[in-house]
């Protein structure tokens, strides 16, 4: 496939939905079009945040993960519509099976967008024509609309879908970088987040331009791999294949809450990992799968997340064994600070059926008759 | 502060110090050596406040002077640096050289370097040990003794207390015992001490045991074991090692050791291992290393191993002897194969107690050394 891919110049597509809550609510409620709507957490809750709003709000100022209360502010009229994640999914899976019309190369990166690989398709048709077919058929058969971006490889499709917002159709290619993909601040780079930008920002480092022109070496010594993937991608190269298969694999199980207020409440955060550590047992459960790497994750108030996992010898699958892993996580990181958001992931998920409980020496006898009590059950 | 050196013993004695310093120690003058000049001799020491080593260069000795001190003195050097320099130098003596504000000159043959040093009057004290506690052993065996067991240690900072070796002396015999809860090693040998020495509970750090061993040879020489409450030191001729003890109750383990079996086994130490390397190569991506074992007819045991991506591997090996119970028992084969290294004996006996329940590993020449593992479950 890569020596096929090598021959013929590779055509993606980002396929990125605009605002997919809203429209997808504007489906049901169409005498909300035109009128600012957020979909947003539970809105009798002072704390609910906007997930996301239409374009008619967002020209108020309202901005996704803005608190309700304040985007009312922005804007008095603004219509809250709490999510209804059943609707979201149904028109998602509508809408990827719409694009494999198209080919099957399509790749879900979440519920909103996605990319496809028309490489050969681009053949009998011309790239910029074939991603308007796709726009029109999105829009006309389901009433959704979508920004395109046409690329030769998937970071440059997905910055080239950025740029035209709503209904946009732009073509990024390799020679444009420099006038198109150089000028623009590095916050707007995909993979590039606040905490990297400011690092950036602080070593001088103002747009994707300046990136492309830094010191290879200094990116890999200052940011490992990912330094040098961002420099990679400065350049316009990304090697990375569209996988159909990807979302499918599965590599991690996790479940995450965002706290009805921020606090640094030790034992509310603990009862809020025991109840994620349960959920993630039941999925666990449910797939048939354990792992032997459990992640925490805490989001402060300021959204920096911090991310800390254990490993263990035996594999974890019971709520109360992942919940020990991530107590004991917590525990020795937490360091105090108002939180926002926890979460619980097991890593690196892999079948019971290949999984072995290594015996504990001092412990065994107990081990042997809870395994045998948990059988009978 | 001024002196020559002999080249050679001085890169011995920083090199052995060196052993004890952690470049990340966030105290900035423990990163550093400490030089130290008197009349008697050069004092280097190293240390990251859980290691202490102390290296003495004498004057001169019966073969050979090795030292010429015009002034005493001392300073602290970033070991990070001073290593790799005197290792590099030309002469067959260094010269070395400290000035005001601790500013050290090294001479040897035609180069010079000249070092920003650290304030000497900073750095820790080494700790002064009560001697009461004490006991000889020849180098060689304490460093066999440490290569036999240190490898079961854990290495998981939940139960500290397990990272560390125990030692426990009674009546004129030393044990030392590691385990990481999955599998035990436990070695014993008869030392030179006052009968009436009754040591338990002393926790030695691994990491420690470790680098001490890579500072001692085969020699026949005694070392001297001092052992305070907190601390442990070796002495050495000219060499003194300090470690910090563990805190915390290292776990009864005599009675973890099956006085019943139900199935024995004789083999050959050697087709043991080579047969557990091979399977091993198979369960190297699962990295759970499980191998099954059968015991299969009078004299035959079978080992299998699979992986569900990559294929599977049978085996049989003849054995010396087999007697009890049918057996199937699944096992980290590495940590099998761990121990198998370092047992010195070309024939050993397992004693197995059932499936589910742990076994011993015995050299059949003597008695002094033991292995404990847990089997593994499926699910």
């Amino acid at each position: 496939m890569a020596n096929k891919a090598s021959k013929k110049h590779p055509v993606l597509f980002h396929v990125d939905m605009n605002s997919f809550y809203a429209s997808v609510e504007l489906l049901y409620r169409p005498e909300l079009r035109g009128k600012p709507v957020a979909i947003a957490g539970n809105p009798k809750e002072r704390r609910g945040i906007v997930v996301t709003s239409s374009y008619e709000a967002r020209a108020y100022g309202v901005k996704t993960t803005m608190p309700v209360w304040e985007a009312r502010r922005k804007c008095p009229d603004l219509i809250i519509i709490p999510p209804n994640f059943d609707r979201y999914r149904e028109m998602s899976q509508l809408m990827f099976a719409k694009l494999t019309e198209f080919t099957p190369l399509v790749e879900p990166v979440s519920i909103d967008e996605g990319y496809m690989d028309v490489t050969d398709e681009a053949l009998t048709n011309d790239a910029l024509n074939l991603a308007n077919l796709v726009q029109q058929a999105v829009f006309g058969e389901l009433g959704l609309p979508c920004s395109i971006g046409v690329a030769p490889n998937k970071f440059l499709a997905k910055m080239a879908s950025d740029m035209e917002k709503p209904n946009g159709l732009t073509v990024l290619r390799k020679r444009d970088i420099q006038e198109k993909l150089w000028p623009l601040p590095l916050i707007e780079m995909h993979g590039v987040g606040a905490k990297t930008n400011e690092r950036l920002n602080r070593a001088g480092l103002k747009t994707i331009g300046d990136l492309a022109e830094a010191d290879a070496l200094w990116l890999k010594a200052e940011f490992g791999i990912k330094g040098e993937k961002m420099y990679e991608r400065a350049h316009g190269i990304d090697e990375r294949q569209v996988d159909p298969e990807a979302a499918g694999d599965r590599k991690s199980v996790g479940r995450s809450t965002t706290l009805r207020e921020n606090t640094n409440d030790d034992a509310e955060l603990l009862r809020q990992l025991e109840r994620l550590s349960e959920l993630v047992a039941v999925r666990l459960k449910h797939h048939h799968l354990c792992s032997n790497n459990i992640q925490l994750m805490l989001r402060n108030r300021n959204h920096e997340t911090m991310t800390r996992s254990q490993t263990s010898v035996n594999p974890k699958m019971e709520a109360d064994d992942i919940f020990e892993a991530a107590k004991a996580l917590f525990l020795k990181y937490y360091d105090g600070e108002d939180i926002r958001l926890v979460g619980v992931t097991a890593l690196d998920v892999y079948s019971r059926d290949e999984a072995f409980h290594q015996l504990d020496l001092f412990r065994y006898a107990e081990e042997v008759a809870k395994a045998e009590r948990k059988r009978e059950e | 502060m001024k002196f020559t050196i002999d080249r050679e013993e001085f890169v011995q004695g920083v090199q052995h110090v060196n052993r004890a310093i952690s470049p990340r120690s966030t105290i900035n003058v423990l990163t550093g050596i400490k030089i130290e000049a008197d009349t008697d001799g050069l004092t280097l020491i190293g240390s990251d406040s859980d290691i202490s080593i102390q290296s003495f260069i004498p004057v001169a000795d019966e073969e050979k002077e090795y030292l010429q001190i015009e002034q005493p003195g001392s300073v602290v050097l970033q070991a990070k640096y001073f290593v790799d320099i005197v290792k590099k130098l030309p002469g067959d003596t260094i010269e070395i050289e400290v000035q005001e504000q601790f500013a050290a000159t090294v001479r040897s043959g035609a180069v010079v370097f000249n070092l920003n040093g650290l304030d000497p009057e900073e750095y820790p004290r080494l700790p002064k040990l009560e001697e009461d506690q004490s006991f000889k052993i020849p180098q060689h065996l304490l460093k066999d003794m440490i290569r036999q067991t240190v490898f079961a240690v854990s290495s998981q900072e939940t139960r500290p207390v397990l990272t560390g070796v125990n030692l426990e002396i009674e009546e004129g015999k030393m044990t030392f015992t590691a385990t990481d809860s999955h599998r035990l090693a436990m070695r014993s040998a008869e030392v030179e001490t006052d009968a009436s020495l009754s040591l338990s509970n002393i926790v030695i750090p691994g990491k420690s045991l470790t680098e001490l061993s890579r500072i001692m040879d085969d020699a026949e020489d005694l070392i001297e074991v001092v052992v305070t409450e907190t601390q442990v030191l070796f002495k050495f001729d000219r060499l003194m090692f300090f470690s910090r003890l563990l805190d915390g109750k290292y776990p009864v383990t005599k009675n973890m050791v099956p006085t019943q079996t139900k199935t024995d086994v004789t083999l050959e130490r050697n087709d043991l291992v080579q047969a557990l390397e091979r399977a091993l190569l198979l369960s190297r991506e699962a990295k759970n290393n499980v191998i099954n074992v059968k015991t299969a007819g009078d004299a035959l045991i079978e080992i299998t191993s699979v992986s569900a991506e990559i294929g599977k591997v049978q085996e049989n090996i003849e054995v010396a002897s087999l007697n009890g119970e049918d057996l199937r028992i699944s096992f980290n084969g590495k940590n099998i194969l761990d121990a198998l290294k370092v047992i010195d004996s070309d024939v050993i006996s397992i004693q197995f107690t059932g499936a589910m329940s742990p076994f011993v590993v015995r050299p059949q020449d003597h008695d002094q050394m033991l292995h404990l593992f847990s089997p593994v479950r499926t699910y």
